[in-house]
């Protein structure tokens, strides 16, 4: 079995998840996966410490080590797995020291340190409403994941993310008195919003219900603008308060039909429109000392939203699952690949330079290889459609005349990705049967997101685990 | 009770053969010998003709019936049929432990008699007699049986058998799933469980075949089947099909092995060479079990399953001389000896070299039921067929009707009939449903009112047992659609869980027949080298197959050079390449011109040599042999056509066997690594190969690196990989 480790740094709190796969061939796709994913271990969920302003890094240390103890983890079993810094924890100033610090400690693993508004829109979506999105692959999906500091937007079809967005609305940016409407803090973008709807700043100021409705319906208004802005709707207001709420917006040329797509929920705001919605109690304004209920009613309540949520429902009633999170953020290579020297894996962060097709000319191939052999850490070369003999055969001769030709170190890790299963041979062509004095790896059957960066892990198996991150969508 | 020891069996002493004389029209005909008489008194099967054990014609067939039915039941007890070395076996022995008062109240009965009087007996009295017979006796009797016969004997017969639950009671009609998956995934077992229990399939027991026969992963698909049998409460037994040592190691370990598995054969050498059996290692497993079986302390009295088929002694050639039914006898008599919870026969399993049509098939299954319930067992038959023979659905369901009239305790729910593992056509739970409401049977008691609890079945006004609401429903035993998707993205072979009554829905049934025909074709397709025409120039060659007949009815003919060998002569070349139809010239077709080219481009680039490709018509796995001595090759690749089961991409499934020619110096370490002193080739396989399984582009890349393997380390198969793993 191999171990997948999900560290969840949020804007207010943070977690731990384990879980335990297998790693084996779908007999009926012909693909290797990762099966079976459960749920090992789940910490408590702790307040994420900081030191004024800034993450308090040690204690976060101090924290997973707690809980990397606490699962009994065997770090030769960990394969891969995920460290989201989300919401307002992302934004900390030294958020890249709390990534430096999970590596260190899953040095072996495929880690993907996610300080990456689009791969957090992409993992919500994956988590929860993807499986809904597939069995409906005609109907588009908008997913909004509604946490604490941030809305991470996805918009999907057919199981696939087609566009991602993210917006800093959530719960937490106003803090209540539990139970009341009276301020207890908030965060800067907070207070620009107390600002603007002329409401008092100061903590132990009584907002009242009226005031916090306000503020709930403010940001639903802003998010029905980013959604509007790129379905044919007004483009976004060039204020700067709305600029500094949209960390990522939408591209603007949806398709019409997502106009009108099924509206899928998940995070903590998310999972209480679910329970409003079924008529569990739900606690009343403040309820979790924070403006997270009201955003839940107004979002019921909103007449613009036209029920689009009751029309499909994730299963997990929004919570995005540990398994569907995990699942999607590690892969699996198919089990031939051209690795002639499995000591050179891990590799982490290896750029993706550029995308090649079975058709490409000799020019594409040496320029995409012309790229390559700039980087001193190594590149990737995202290579898709290639299926037949003659195809690979070819492909693989075009890739060894650009290698002869440019000239890559022998010492720098060349990788190519490919999405069908041809990874074996191509690799020994493309080094013309071993005979080119080179550091290659052929990786194959993988599903390709438009990503900047590739990590791979060490060989389990006989299949290599796949990580990408900086996603572009 | 105590297993009586071997030793005290009273065997009588092998006596020489006599000759059984027949007064012909055209003179004497003459059998010489108890198994001749025998072999010759059986409807002509193909294993018992390729045997020479069958009766040439009718006439001679009736004379051994008419002198067989002459003889007693002393003649032929006091005649043990013997090894080819004259030994009487291990299996006869234990098959001679019958009851003594009973042998003696009708020893001097002859076959004849004996049949007449089963015909006139009540069940009780038939099943009482049948204790007093050995598998011969009773393959005799079911020799001088038509079909009415066989049928109204067996079905008077009731035998039944409690484990968890009970099995073969009056009435009932009992379904064993089989959801075998071919990477044992639990996903698809799980899905294939939770169809089969929705149509009310599964009572008598869940059993999986599995793909991984060691103790950690027959341990853990136990667990699972346990795991599904507690969560969906469904009455039943489990069970995991792997070897008896196996399932007695993950007994050890604690895993829940409530029913203990083992094919057996008829023979002792068969047991022996081929299961890695002996009487020994059986008692044994039911001694454990009667000591320790998770089933001990509750009401079950029996947990030992046994699964049979006619004609695996002689496609192992251990058959002692002995015919298919006889030898088939063998084994129930020697499963009579541990009380077993079930016996299932999966006559037709092996193909045309055994049983070559319907008829054949139809015949066989009925005395494989009437021997058994005789012999008082608690007789499954898994009427089975696969796409070289000439045998089919229809003929496997002409064969269930006959033999749910005949009493059958329970029938395989294989789903939609295609197993995803085994590449061979067994019942469906469709069929053992539709079974049940032509013959007006239930299921078992418990898991009866099981399924009238969760609506899987219902009582109509009348009070009769109907198909209920949720009949063909598996996704009630998942927690959503989710998890639902989840197993079924992970499960080959699913066509679609519509229904029509209890069968089916026709679309569904198109789409399998679509699988089996197109697999079919892919037997019979001649291999054509036009299809090869972009390899260049090819060597054409053949066997002592003459015609796709031969080829599949006798394989050991495809294995010897034929045609055009006498033209090879020794070359420098280090590699061969020949391509052989062997049950797939399809996939030669599909896959052959993907490869060749690359894997003589990667031997080229690394400095090996490889001659002009042979192809092959009517060709065998070891026709790789004969080739590397001609051409004295190092490595022939041999790309051969694997057997199609019930999908389209498997039906154009290749493999590629890389044969070794041992050099005399490394000849002494590969037989001190294979125990075999004789050994002249060591062989590395490559499978599997098709569109969906192993890329062909990918196969040709992983034959070069492994030939080029081979010869560097000079070594192949499993001493390669030892070699590999130590480098």
């Amino acid at each position: 079995m191999a171990t997948l480790v999900g560290l969840d740094f949020g804007s207010t709190t943070s977690s731990c998840l384990v879980a335990a796969a297998a790693v084996r061939r779908n007999a009926a796709t012909g693909r290797m996966e990762l099966a079976d994913v459960r749920e090992r271990f789940r910490s408590e969920l702790a307040f994420t410490p900081l030191a004024g302003e800034q993450l308090d890094v040690p204690g976060l240390e101090a924290l997973v080590d707690g809980w990397l103890a606490a699962a009994r983890l065997d770090p030769d079993d960990v394969i891969g797995g995920g460290a989201l810094l989300t919401g307002l924890t992302a934004r900390r100033g030294n958020a890249a020291a709390l990534a430096a610090a999970v590596r260190r400690r899953l040095v072996d693993a495929v880690v993907a340190v996610a300080d990456d508004p689009c791969l957090e829109s992409w993992l919500a979506f994956q988590g929860s409403a993807a499986a809904l999105s597939r069995r409906s692959p005609d109907r588009w999906f908008l997913h909004l994941d509604i946490g604490g500091g941030t809305t991470n937007v996805a918009v999907a079809k057919a199981g696939g993310v087609r566009a991602t967005a993210c917006v800093a609305i959530g719960a937490r940016h106003v803090r209540l008195a539990i139970g009341t409407t009276v301020l207890a803090g908030h965060s800067s973008l907070g207070r620009a919003v107390l600002e603007r709807l002329g409401l008092p700043l100061a903590v132990g100021a009584d907002l009242g219900a009226a005031g916090v409705e306000r503020i709930a319906a403010w940001y639903l208004d802003l998010l029905h603008a980013l959604v509007g802005s790129a379905t044919g709707g007004p483009p976004l207001a060039s204020d700067p308060l709305t600029a500094a709420h949209v960390q990522v917006p939408l591209p603007g040329d949806l398709p019409a039909a997502a106009v009108d797509a099924a509206v899928t929920l998940s995070g903590g705001v998310g999972q209480l429109v679910y329970d409003l919605v079924a008529g569990r109690d739900v606690p009343g304004v403040g309820g979790f000392g924070d403006i997270g209920t009201s955003l839940a009613r107004g979002l019921v309540d909103d007449p613009r939203c036209r029920d689009r949520w009751r029309e499909h429902r994730p299963d997990a009633g929004g919570r995005a699952t540990v398994a569907g999170l995990l699942r999607h953020t590690t892969r699996v290579s198919g089990a031939s690949l051209h690795l002639p020297d499995a000591a050179v894996l891990p590799l982490a962060d290896v750029p993706i330079v550029a995308d090649l097709h079975a058709a490409c000319d000799e020019g594409a191939v040496r320029g995409a290889v012309g790229l390559a052999a700039r980087g001193r850490r190594g590149a990737g070369l995202r290579i898709t459609g290639l299926r037949s003999a003659a195809e690979v055969r070819a492909f693989g001769a075009r890739l060894a005349d650009a290698f002869a030709t440019v000239g890559i170190p022998g010492d720098v890790p060349v990788v190519l990705l490919l999405d069908t299963d041809a990874g074996k041979a191509l690799g020994l062509c493309a080094t013309r049967w071993g005979g080119l004095p080179m550091r290659l790896l052929a990786i194959d059957e993988l599903d390709l997101p438009d990503a900047r960066f590739v990590a791979l892990g060490r060989p389990r198996d006989g299949v290599v685990p796949v990580t990408f991150h900086g996603l572009t969508t | 009770m105590p297993l009586r020891p071997l030793d005290q069996i009273p065997v009588p002493p092998p006596q020489p053969d006599d000759d059984y004389r027949f007064a012909g029209p055209d003179g004497p005909i003459v059998f010489r010998g108890l198994k001749a008489l025998l072999g010759a008194a059986d409807v002509s099967k193909a294993g018992d003709r390729h045997a020479g054990l069958a009766a040439a014609d009718e006439v001679t067939r009736e004379a051994a019936r008419t002198l067989l039915a002459g003889l007693t039941l002393a003649h032929l007890h006091e005649r043990p049929l013997t090894t080819a070395a004259g030994r009487v076996d291990d299996v006869m022995r234990v098959n001679d432990d019958v009851d003594q008062e009973v042998y003696a109240e009708i020893a001097a009965e002859t076959l004849g008699g004996l049949k007449d009087r089963l015909l006139a007996a009540s069940g009780a009295e038939a099943k009482r007699l049948g204790r007093g017979l050995t598998g011969v006796a009773a393959a005799a009797v079911a020799k001088l049986c038509d079909v009415h016969e066989l049928i109204l004997v067996s079905r008077r017969i009731v035998n039944s058998a409690r484990a968890r639950t009970l099995l073969g009671a009056p009435g009932t009609l009992a379904s064993r799933l089989q959801p075998n998956h071919p990477t044992d995934d639990p996903r698809g077992i799980a899905l294939l469980c939770y169809w089969g229990l929705s149509i009310a399939a599964g009572d008598a027991l869940i059993g999986v075949n599995p793909a991984i026969d060691t103790v950690d992963s027959v341990s853990a698909v136990l667990r699972l089947l346990d795991t599904i049998r507690r969560r969906t409460g469904a009455p039943t037994q489990i069970c995991v099909l792997s070897h008896i040592k196996t399932q007695l190691a993950c007994l050890d370990r604690g895993a829940p092995v409530e029913i203990l598995f083992q094919s057996l054969a008829g023979t002792e050498a068969t047991n022996l060479a081929e299961f890695d059996i002996t009487v020994a290692l059986l008692d044994r497993g039911h001694e454990t079990m009667a000591a320790r079986g998770p089933l001990v302390g509750e009401e079950a009295k029996q947990f030992m399953y046994f699964e049979t088929g006619q004609g695996s002694e002689f496609s192992y050639g251990r058959h002692e001389g002995i015919d298919m039914t006889t030898t088939e006898a063998l084994c129930y008599g020697l499963a009579r000896r541990y009380d077993p919870y079930m016996v299932n026969n999966v006559t037709g399993f092996i193909g045309p070299e055994t049983h070559l049509d319907n008829f054949e098939l139809i015949i066989a299954s009925l005395q494989d039921l009437f021997m058994g319930k005789l012999l008082g067992l608690p007789m499954g038959i898994g009427t089975s067929y696969t796409l070289h023979a000439n045998s089919g659905l229809e003929g496997q369901q002409a064969a269930t009707e006959l033999l749910a009239a005949g009493g059958a305790t329970y029938f395989m729910d294989v789903a939609l009939g295609t197993d995803r593992m085994l590449a061979y056509f067994d019942t469906s739970g469709h069929d053992d449903q539709t079974l049940r409401e032509i013959h007006g049977r239930l299921p078992g008691r418990e898991f009866l009112e099981w399924c009238l609890g969760r609506g899987i079945l219902a009582r109509d006004a009348d009070g009769l047992v109907v198909r209920g609401p949720t009949w063909g429903r598996p996704d009630q035993f998942v927690s959503g659609a989710d998890e639902l998707d989840d197993l079924i993205a992970a499960t080959p072979g699913l066509h679609g869980f519509e229904t029509a009554g209890p069968r089916p829905a026709d679309a569904v049934s198109r789409r399998v027949r679509w699988h089996q025909a197109v697999g079919r074709q892919a037997v019979r397709t001649p291999l054509d080298p036009a299809r090869l025409a972009g390899l260049g120039p090819l060597r054409p060659i053949g066997t002592r197959a003459a015609t796709l007949e031969e080829h599949l009815a006798a394989p050991a003919l495809g294995a010897l050079p034929g045609a055009g060998f006498e033209t090879l002569r020794a070359e420098p070349h280090r590699v061969q390449i020949l391509v052989s139809d062997g049950l797939s010239a399809a996939a030669v077709h599909a896959n052959v011109p993907e490869i060749v080219p690359l894997v003589r481009e990667g031997l080229a680039a690394r400095g090996v040599s490889s001659g002009v490709p042979l192809v092959a018509r009517h060709g065998r796995v070891k026709l790789a042999a004969p080739v590397a001595e001609r051409l004295a090759a190092d490595v022939v690749v041999h790309l051969i056509g694997e057997r199609p089961g019930g999908d389209v991409r498997a039906s154009r499934s290749l493999s590629a066997y890389l044969l070794y020619r041992l050099p005399d110096d490394v000849r002494p370490a590969a037989a001190a690594a294979s125990g075999n002193p004789g050994i002249r080739h060591e062989y590395s396989v490559i499978s599997n190969i098709h569109d969906g399984g192993l890329a062909p582009v990918e196969a040709a890349a992983t034959i070069v690196e492994k030939v080029t393997a081979i010869l560097e380390h000079r070594a192949a198969g499993n001493r390669l990989e030892a070699l590999l793993a130590g480098a």
